[in-house]
């Protein structure tokens, strides 16, 4: 199960972030920023071999003691980075695939709205009305896309 | 000299997502360029009975329908073979009142907006497929009926369905037509 969900640009700022509501919501966006610095490490490695072999998806970017960080690039340089929780040892690499591969296609998805200029934050209007943080965020829409993520949070594994 | 065999009309196939995405990038540039919503709903209908009045001649010439003798006939035949032909979904269609000039097609699913998964914030009544109504009226200008046509409701809005409003308002005269800009 995800605790937290990012969409990160290609200039390195978040589109999207969405953590599982706890206490010290903080200190997932903090491992979402550091795990950056991963994520670019492995596109540069990478990049020295033949750019074709590169893969999409970048695997466990690092583990903590009570988190993993894994990874996903697009072609477009807009990374995905999900927190999962370590005591589920049950969700293995495939799963992990397949949910990077379901938050890309909604990512594409909101894409494709002609209304959602690329760049711009990633929030659903309802969002905006009950929203917890202070953040002043554009509103775009994606509702679809966010229940995509509610789903990944709270799907038993 | 022998005359070539008559080829049947060859349907070129284009990517939807391409006609999606190139219609959505339409009414977002329309919605830039003005800040009213009347104003784009307005330009969408022209621009959409510049296609219709167009249209309909391919159209015509691609199904061989034949002459129709009622306003029921004529929506029918917009939303079973127009719209199959063009869009590739066939709107139900109802009758709205007993003089049988006003009917009304029903979408239950529109290709245009798949993308769109609700209107923008200060835009709360675009039309989004305006265009579609500009299409229909210039259509059925060409073949000499006066119609207005507008959304009556519309699920970018909130309705629950997608409801096109066609009242046919007269026969225009064959003799004095003028071709409208």
């Amino acid at each position: 199960m995800a605790v937290c969900v990012a969409v990160i640009a290609k200039e390195n700022y978040p589109l999207y972030i969405r953590s599982v509501p706890t206490e010290n919501e903080l200190k997932f966006h903090y491992m979402v920023h550091t795990s950056l610095d991963v994520v670019d490490e492995k596109i540069s490695a990478m990049g020295k071999a033949l750019v074709d072999q590169r893969e999409l998806y970048l695997g466990l970017l690092y583990p903590t003691e009570d988190y993993k960080v894994y990874g996903y690039v697009t072609n477009s340089k807009v990374k995905f980075v999900m927190v999962v929780d370590s005591s589920n040892t049950a969700l293995r690499d495939n799963e992990i695939r397949s949910m990077f591969r379901k938050l890309h296609n909604s990512y594409t998805d909101v894409m494709c709205n002609p209304f959602y200029n690329p760049g711009d934050r990633i929030q659903s209007r309802q969002r905006v009305e009950g929203q917890v943080s202070s953040l002043n965020w554009t509103v775009s829409l994606c509702r679809a896309f966010d229940s995509m993520v509610t789903s990944m949070m709270i799907q038993v594994c | 000299m022998s005359r070539p065999a008559p080829r049947k009309p060859e349907y070129h196939k284009i990517n939807k997502d391409l006609f999606v995405l190139t219609y959505g990038a339409l009414v977002a540039q329309l919605c830039k360029d003005y800040e009213k919503d009347e104003d784009v709903n307005a330009y969408l209908d022209k621009m959409g009975y510049g296609i219709g009045t167009r249209l309909v001649e391919d159209f015509l010439a691609r199904s061989c329908v034949g002459r129709c003798h009622s306003y029921s006939e004529i929506t029918d035949i917009i939303a079973q073979v127009a719209f199959k032909m063009y869009l590739g979904i066939t709107p139900s269609v109802t009758c709205n009142n007993s003089s049988r000039n006003e009917f009304s097609l029903i979408l239950d699913k529109n290709p245009l907006v798949e993308f769109v998964e609700e209107l923008p914030a200060g835009r709360s009544s675009l039309c989004y497929c305006n265009l579609l109504c500009g299409i229909i009226r210039g259509a059925l200008e060409m073949v000499h009926l006066a119609a207005d046509v507008t959304f009556l409701q519309d699920r970018l809005k909130g309705d629950s369905v997608t409801e096109i409003g066609i009242t046919f308002l007269k026969k225009l005269d064959e003799k004095k037509y003028r071709r409208k800009k």
